[in-house]
């Protein structure tokens, strides 16, 4: 990516460049808006949920017992009489409300730490290097897993487990960029003007890495969303009468054998697709501002 | 050979520290842990005094710090402790049980390496057209289904609707494992002693659960393999094959994915880890008696040393994959010093 | 090509060959887990199966009855005070490994559990002083006090006998492979011959016992994580037979599939609510008697266990003896009782009755969140009571409520031994309320208690009892929700499954047709 003196202009010249991309990257660019799209359809049900339903989560009365979908229930009724297309928007509250808080936390963390070790050098970078990679190497759900069951049960909980795995990611990112970019003639000029380290962080190193951010944000709202789906179907995730996308998988699993399909179909759609639409989102954003960006 | 031997120690060497910080971080949080587990071993109704007795037995009246370095001594001895709920040594389930999980994981591996790279390799020849676009679609599609949605799907369709596959274990009730595990690696147990039927019994109860492991993971290898094709593809030598009028499938095939593999292999280590990961949760929908399921179970009775064991043997098993990658990338790639 | 041909015919013939074998082993599958494979320990349903199949007591029940026969002894006598009890004991009886049974050694054991003190060891020092031996094959009990159903008690396995040249006595057994030769060692009809946690136990009838031989000669059990593999295995065919615990939509399609036998056992099983009485908001009992009235029962089984289960309205279950079911007074859903009180003690719709509803997630099996989730909405019926959900694990929660940190929660109760006092005294006499964290204490009861154990007339049992299940529903310390049925199915090759209200499994009565 090539730098920019002054964050300002930056506005004007990514929108002359968004079209030049839409133009030249045809696919990517409708890849991405398909992204755009699922997601926004979903923050739509997290914020208006009573536009997308009538029905309660809750209500353990909304029809029959395990009914097939249907004109009134069209998700169907599960094994207490709750609508399931209800809990399955209201449930896009929790799950993506952990997964967002979950990535923003990680990047709080490992931005800061990643742009300090990458320009501070020497024996902090080596040792914050060695930690981050060690958590990073290591399978992240078992990670989640082993904390989500020390803190116990909690929205709370939950998003600080998910967090934790994906702290080195953002850390190694940024720290990447930054010992890149540290090398760079501008921030040396920078130097030479007599310009503080804070100013060179913020200023000039900052502003470059976080398009790289947003596209890894993106793609790791995505991950976070199947780790929190996973801790919910392992039960180690929220306590009860909060409707969750993968609770609701762990619970209608039972009723499968049974021939009650929906009620596993519908919240693993859910997932799914909601994934995919972070997922795409990411991988278009990544395809326009870099062919090469996340070649890993 | 002096260097090769060096290297390798240098590598174990580099394990040591990460196994250290895993270790520490679950250990440290492990004691904050709500739940008391002498309460638990010990039943509602024991005095007080027999529960003091029991936390002095178990060395957890010790302040953290104490507990810790008595903990990594024992870890320096290849001592993984005892475990708190029952009377074992750490290593016993985790020796029985890591074959199940190491199994399940290498037919995953295989399997999305069989799905990922041809198609990987297609998607990069034919770039840009409809079959890549269909191919990157599924690689993205696919990552995005929950592992234990699709294993459940999968258990419904092929075990019990088709009725073609076992929906559960690593072999039926009646091929009494306990009579030829040795290992714990079933194929190989079964092909040592020559016993064709429980190996295929074996095999056949591994297909369902490493195509849901494999699938979902396939579509990593699809973008890694695509990815560096398309790299390797631009490159000079390529043009110079085309140039000699070698056919376009021997230039891509045998020269292009050859040479695109080898990054693969280095990113192996890494997929390893998300393999393992993802086997949790194949464990758990397929009653697979492994690591994953035996984490749960010790989550559940607060079971901290057979907890740590497993975390460190986890980090075991990620370092031993990497190190193995990395010799394995050291020998194929004749560029690679060491 | 040709390699996969073979694969594939090897694969065939394995599947072939795999139902050859079929024929003299039972594989039995269920969700249970085993706990410490010592009697000394053990206190939970599964393991107690598992000991009553591998070893024998001084008495024990005709399968699938409710009839106490001499077993291991021939008979007894009881003085006339009532609290000395001495067992004539069979002759000619060895271990396996020939230590011959006799008088010492069912001392050393009792001596032992009471020694090692676990969770159930109550079972022994609640009743026991002291066993004499008498002679070889004279044993004598000596009770702390007079007391009507000791042979009850002996036909538990706490009380039964294990070799003494095997069993540790100063530590407890958890896992067969620390007994010297890796097997148990007792007296029952099968001998424990493999065990691999959560996975399988293999069992082989015992050539050295004393009774009759086993029809089968081989039984596996097969260990499932959970309920819908188990039953996907089943029809599958990889297992004969499932018990414990199936989804209840499974087993309404398994009771109406014709190709199963299904068994339904109506058990003493209960499952029912306590409340923290000594600290808690729930010292006093009006509220108490409040959220009791909220329950509503039949919905609850409806929802939750889609009817498979049976309402109950007392602490002691139906079809055992001096059963009422006063909790009818009060009756399901009875939100204007409720709100009665609760308006009385100054609760308003601003100002509802808040606590924390606790469950614990996977001791009792998978519904047991829905139970939580569909009593929660019962409760909130009135505005007048609100209710958090809260879930620990079993290992906490023995720990919370020890701490008195649950003003609410749910237990279950399977019998130890089968009388109305198993039912009743662990929750409302003192020591036992303490032990179940309901801290209950009163004289009055205490001494209810004191009289219908010591009694051995029956009128005097029925009008303690009468009296003290009136009483229950003013202080319902704890407040019954239902009886549970336990549902067993096997192939149609597979018969002689005879449970009965002790909810004994004997596998020596168990055919293959």
């Amino acid at each position: 990516m090539t730098a920019r003196f002054s964050p300002a202009a930056g506005a004007a010249s990514a929108l002359r460049w968004f079209s030049r991309a839409r133009r030249k990257y045809r696919t990517e660019w409708w890849i991405m808006i398909a992204g755009i799209l699922v997601i926004a359809l979903i923050v739509a049900m997290t914020v208006f949920p009573h536009v997308f339903t009538k029905y309660n989560p809750n209500d353990q009365d909304a029809g029959g017992q395990m009914t097939a979908p249907s004109r009134a229930h069209i998700m169907g009724t599960d094994n207490l009489s709750r609508d399931v297309w209800a809990r399955v928007v209201y449930g896009a509250q929790t799950i993506l409300g952990v997964a967002i808080a979950a990535a923003l936390l990680s990047a709080l963390i490992g931005i800061p730490l990643g742009l300090l070790s990458g320009f501070a050098g020497g024996l902090v970078d080596r040792i914050l290097s060695l930690v981050m990679d060690s958590v990073y190497s290591f399978p992240g759900l078992i990670l989640a897993i082993a904390f989500a069951a020390m803190l116990g049960p909690g929205v709370i909980n939950i998003t600080l487990a998910v967090a934790v795995v994906y702290i080195p990611t953002y850390f190694r990112l940024v720290r990447g960029q930054t010992l890149s970019i540290k090398e760079e003639v501008y921030v040396e000029a920078a130097r030479a003007i007599g310009a503080r380290r804070g100013t060179i962080l913020g200023r000039y190193v900052f502003p470059n890495v976080i398009a790289t951010v947003v596209v890894v944000l993106s793609l790791n709202i995505a991950d976070a969303i199947m780790t929190e789906a996973a801790l919910s179907y392992i039960g180690l995730g929220l306590p009860a009468g909060i409707p969750d996308w993968g609770m609701d998988l762990s619970m209608g699993k039972k009723f499968l054998p049974s021939g009650t399909w929906w009620m596993i179909t519908f919240p693993g759609l859910m997932i799914m697709l909601l994934a995919l639409g972070f997922t795409m989102l990411g991988e278009g954003l990544a395809e326009i501002l870099n062919p090469r960006l996340l070649e890993k | 050979m002096r260097h090769l031997a060096s290297y390798i120690l240098t590598r174990i060497l580099l394990a040591i520290p990460m196994v250290f910080i895993m270790l520490t971080i679950v250990f440290v949080v492990l004691r904050v842990m709500p739940g008391d587990p002498v309460n638990a071993m010990l039943g509602a109704h024991a005095p007080q005094r027999v529960i003091d007795q029991k936390k002095e037995e178990l060395g957890l009246n010790k302040p953290i710090m104490v507990q810790y370095v008595e903990y990594l001594g024992k870890l320096v001895r290849l001592d993984l402790g005892d475990s708190m709920i029952f009377k074992q040594k750490v290593s016993q389930p985790i020796i029985e049980k890591l074959p199940a999980t190491i199994e399940l994981t290498l037919f995953g591996l295989l399997v999305s390496l069989g799905i990922g790279i041809p198609l990987g390799a297609a998607a990069a020849r034919r770039r840009r057209s409809g079959g890549d676009f269909g191919i990157r679609l599924y690689a993205n599609v696919v990552y995005c289904i929950p592992v234990f949605w699709m294993g459940l799907l999968l258990q419904l369709f092929f075990g019990v609707w088709l009725g073609w596959f076992p929906v559960s274990g690593r072999t039926s009730p009646r091929m009494e494992a306990s009579v030829f595990s040795k290992t714990g690696f079933y194929i190989v147990d079964t092909l040592r002693i020559g016993n064709l039927a429980a190996f295929g019994d074996v095999m056949w109860h591994l297909v369902l659960p490493s195509i849901t492991l494999g699938v979902v993971l396939s579509g990593i290898f699809v973008r890694l393999t695509r990815a560096n094709m398309l790299d390797v593809l631009k490159s000079d030598y390529i043009l110079a094959a085309r140039a000699r009028g070698i056919p376009e499938r021997r230039v891509v095939y045998n020269h292009g994915l050859r040479n695109a593999l080898i990054p693969i292999v280095t990113m192996l280590g890494l997929q390893f880890s998300l393999l393992l990961a993802g086997a949790i949760l194949t464990e758990s929908t397929f009653s697979w008696p492994g690591m994953g399921r035996l984490l749960l179970e010790r989550i559940y009775l607060r079971d901290y040393p057979t907890i740590q064991g497993v975390i460190v043997v986890y980090t075991l098993v990620v370092s031993a994959m990497s190190l193995l990658v990395d010799l394995l990338y050291a020998a194929i790639d004749p560029r690679v010093k060491y | 090509m040709k390699r996969l041909l073979a694969i594939l015919f090897v694969l065939g013939l394995a599947l072939s060959v795999s139902s050859l074998g079929a024929q003299s082993t039972l594989v039995y599958g269920t969700t249970d887990k085993v706990t410490d494979m010592d009697p000394a320990s053990a206190y939970d349903f599964h393991t107690w199966e598992i000991f009553q199949n591998v070893s024998a007591g001084l008495m024990a029940y005709t399968p699938g009855t409710t009839n106490l026969v001499p077993a291991l002894a021939t008979g007894y006598t009881v003085n006339a005070k009532g609290d000395e009890y001495t067992f004539k004991l069979r002759k000619g009886v060895k271990f396996s490994n020939g230590t011959p049974f006799n008088a010492a050694v069912v001392k050393w054991n009792i001596d032992r559990v009471a020694k090692l003190n676990g969770d159930p060891a109550a079972l022994v020092t609640q009743y026991v002083k002291s066993v004499d031996v008498v002679d070889d094959y004279t044993v004598k009990f000596v009770l702390t006090g007079p007391l009507s159903y000791l042979p009850a008690l002996v036909a538990t396995p706490t009380y039964f006998p294990m070799d003494p040249s095997v069993f540790p006595v100063d530590k407890i057994v958890k896992d067969v492979g620390e007994l010297k030769g890796g097997e148990i060692v007792a007296l029952g009809p099968y001998r424990l011959t493999s065990f691999k946690r959560d996975e399988e136990a293999v069992f082989e009838a015992n050539p050295n016992y004393w009774g009759k031989e086993p029809g089968i000669k081989k039984i596996i059990i097969r260990y499932f994580a959970d309920a819908t593999t188990m039953r996907l295995a089943l029809e599958k065919g990889e297992i004969d037979l499932a018990f414990k615990s199936m989804n209840p939509s499974d087993v309404n399609d398994l009771m109406k599939s014709s190709k199963y036998n299904a068994v339904k056992i109506p058990g003493p099983q209960i499952r029912y609510l306590c409340f923290e009485t000594s600290e808690s908001v729930f010292k006093d009992k009006k509220l108490r008697q409040a959220v009791a009235a909220l329950i509503n029962r039949p919905e609850i089984n409806q929802k939750v266990y889609l009817g498979q289960n049976a309402p109950l309205y007392s602490m002691i279950p139906m079809g055992m003896s001096y059963h009422t079911d006063d909790w009818k007074t009060v009756g399901d859903g009875n939100i204007a009782a409720a709100e009665n009180i609760l308006k009385g003690l100054g609760y308003t719709k601003d100002k509802p009755l808040t606590f924390d509803l606790w469950y614990t997630p996977s001791h009792y099996g998978d519904p047991e969140v829905n139970m939580a989730e569909v009593l929660k909405a019962q409760l909130e019926k009135t505005p007048l009571v609100r209710t958090t959900i809260k879930s620990a694990e079993w290992a906490t929660y023995k720990q919370q409520w020890n701490n008195k940190q649950m003003p609410v929660f749910f237990l279950g109760w399977y019998p130890d031994y089968i009388d109305p006092d198993d039912y009743t005294s662990p929750f409302a006499q003192t020591e036992g309320s303490k032990g179940n964290g309901i801290f209950f204490s009163s004289k009055a009861w205490d001494d209810m208690f004191i009289m219908e154990q010591q009694t051995t007339k029956d009128s005097v049992r029925n009008s303690t009892f009468a009296k003290m299940q009136k009483m229950w529903t003013d202080e319902a310390m704890t407040v019954p929700i239902y009886q549970g049925n336990l549902y067993i199915f096997s192939k149609k090759n597979v018969t002689g499954v005879k449970i009965g209200p002790t909810l004994i499994f004997n596998y020596d009565q168990l055919k293959l047709k």
